[in-house]
């Protein structure tokens, strides 16, 4: 479900119009994108009523922002997804939600050899990011998409892959800087 | 912290992906504000890790979460046409609803010794709630020694274990603390060159409902009560 050169200048036509404080715009916007971002809000922070209230602030920030996007921050989706993920990612840590402490994903990690991550979003990552997710080990790699689509942060990786604090964090880092350099190829 | 390449472009991918966080992560976003270099990593992060929001399925949200945008965008606009509700269009903050507003309208107060030396723009403004007549708090700025008072007017104490805490909202990025203030006569702040600037810009303060002591996350995390502009005088 990519996204078509088309949909991206009509997003980019609506952005501006935004930026002049056109409202029609704004709800044309907002009725564009706003299940996709909800979707991913909702899968980072597995709450509904969070997802919801990050959801409504990204769309506040865009409202008052879109003057400052600018091609150099990616496509314009690109850009609202960020703009949702980390209000997403704000919430969650000041709510300090944790749904059921991870446990969720324990069960996985015993049960079964595909690790804590939806085969689904491994398979559609791997897609996405032009192969480089083959060049990292299978540790880095569900390292890396657990933070990125579960919002887990190093503490929660640590308890999820039962795996020693120094370990799980030089997996992300290691594995970050192994796909920047196939990124940047 | 060395501010080196490696650095760099380790803290950016972090931030991205949002395993970066805590304080660690608003000094990295302090780093931002400082830095094209810096911002410029996160851009390359946000638009490679972009795409692996693509896949996740699309979820229609709920319509009260249009409802409530609008209303917080545009409701104050409707009644009367006064034009004071733009003033509090330009800030926003992330995580965050403005609860019990009744603080758009300002006064100016004034109450400004002459100042000594090199004229200096200075602020000043006041606090107020609907249906009180006196002002909550009056605010003014000396501007010789970065001095901010408060002299609370018309304010009532904080419920129990709660306190009231005072934050600049900037232009952009998180909202600055200047702590928590009491209740009953005149407070001083001393702000720093940095809170100055950002309050020189912005000329917004708000005030939010905290734990007894202030918030302890260095954000705000209870309702914001009020927020208020300042203006020039």
């Amino acid at each position: 479900m990519s996204q078509t050169k088309n949909d991206q200048d009509d997003l980019m036509r609506l952005l501006v119009a935004v930026s002049r404080e056109d409202r029609d715009a704004f709800q044309q916007l907002y009725h564009r994108v706003s299940a996709r971002m909800f979707g991913m809000c909702l899968k980072l922070a597995g709450q509904r009523d969070l997802a919801e209230d990050a959801l409504q602030e990204a769309f506040l920030q865009i409202w008052h922002r879109a003057r400052e996007y600018h091609t150099d921050r990616g496509m314009p989706l690109s850009w609202m997804m960020s703009i949702a993920r980390y209000r997403t990612l704000d919430m969650m840590r000041a709510r300090k939600i944790r749904r059921n402490g991870g446990e969720e994903h324990l069960e996985y990690v015993e049960d079964g050899r595909e690790g804590p991550l939806d085969e689904s979003l491994r398979s559609a990552g791997e897609a996405q990011l032009s192969g480089c997710l083959n060049e990292l080990s299978d540790a880095q790699r569900d390292s890396i998409l657990l933070s990125y689509y579960k919002g887990l942060t190093h503490d929660e990786l640590a308890h999820v892959l039962s795996t020693p604090l120094g370990t799980v964090k030089s997996w992300v880092r290691r594995g970050l800087m192994t796909l920047k350099r196939c990124l940047e190829q | 912290m060395n501010k080196t390449p490696e650095r760099i472009e380790n803290l950016a991918a972090e931030y991205v992906l949002g395993s970066l966080q805590g304080l660690a992560r608003k000094r990295f976003e302090r780093w931002m504000m400082e830095s094209t270099k810096v911002r410029q990593e996160v851009w390359f992060w946000e638009q490679k890790l972009g795409p692996l929001s693509v896949e996740v399925a699309e979820v229609n949200p709920p319509s009260s979460v249009w409802t409530s945008i609008e209303r917080r965008l545009w409701q104050q606009e409707r009644p009367a046409g006064k034009a004071q509700s733009r003033a509090n269009q330009r800030w926003f903050w992330p995580g965050w609803s403005i609860v019990a507003t009744a603080a758009a309208l300002v006064m100016a107060v004034l109450l400004l010794q002459p100042s000594q030396g090199i004229p200096q723009m200075q602020l000043s403004g006041a606090v107020v709630q609907a249906g009180i007549n006196d002002p909550l708090w009056l605010v003014s700025e000396t501007g010789s020694n970065n001095l901010l008072k408060l002299r609370s007017v018309a304010a009532n104490a904080a419920e129990t274990d709660k306190d009231y805490e005072l934050w600049i909202v900037p232009e952009n990025g998180q909202p600055l603390s200047l702590g928590v203030i009491p209740v009953g006569g005149v407070h001083q702040v001393t702000l720093t060159d940095a809170a100055r600037d950002a309050l020189s810009q912005s000329r917004t303060l708000a005030i939010s409902l905290e734990p007894s002591g202030g918030s302890l996350t260095g954000a705000p995390t209870g309702p914001i009560l009020h927020v208020t502009q300042l203006y020039e005088i």
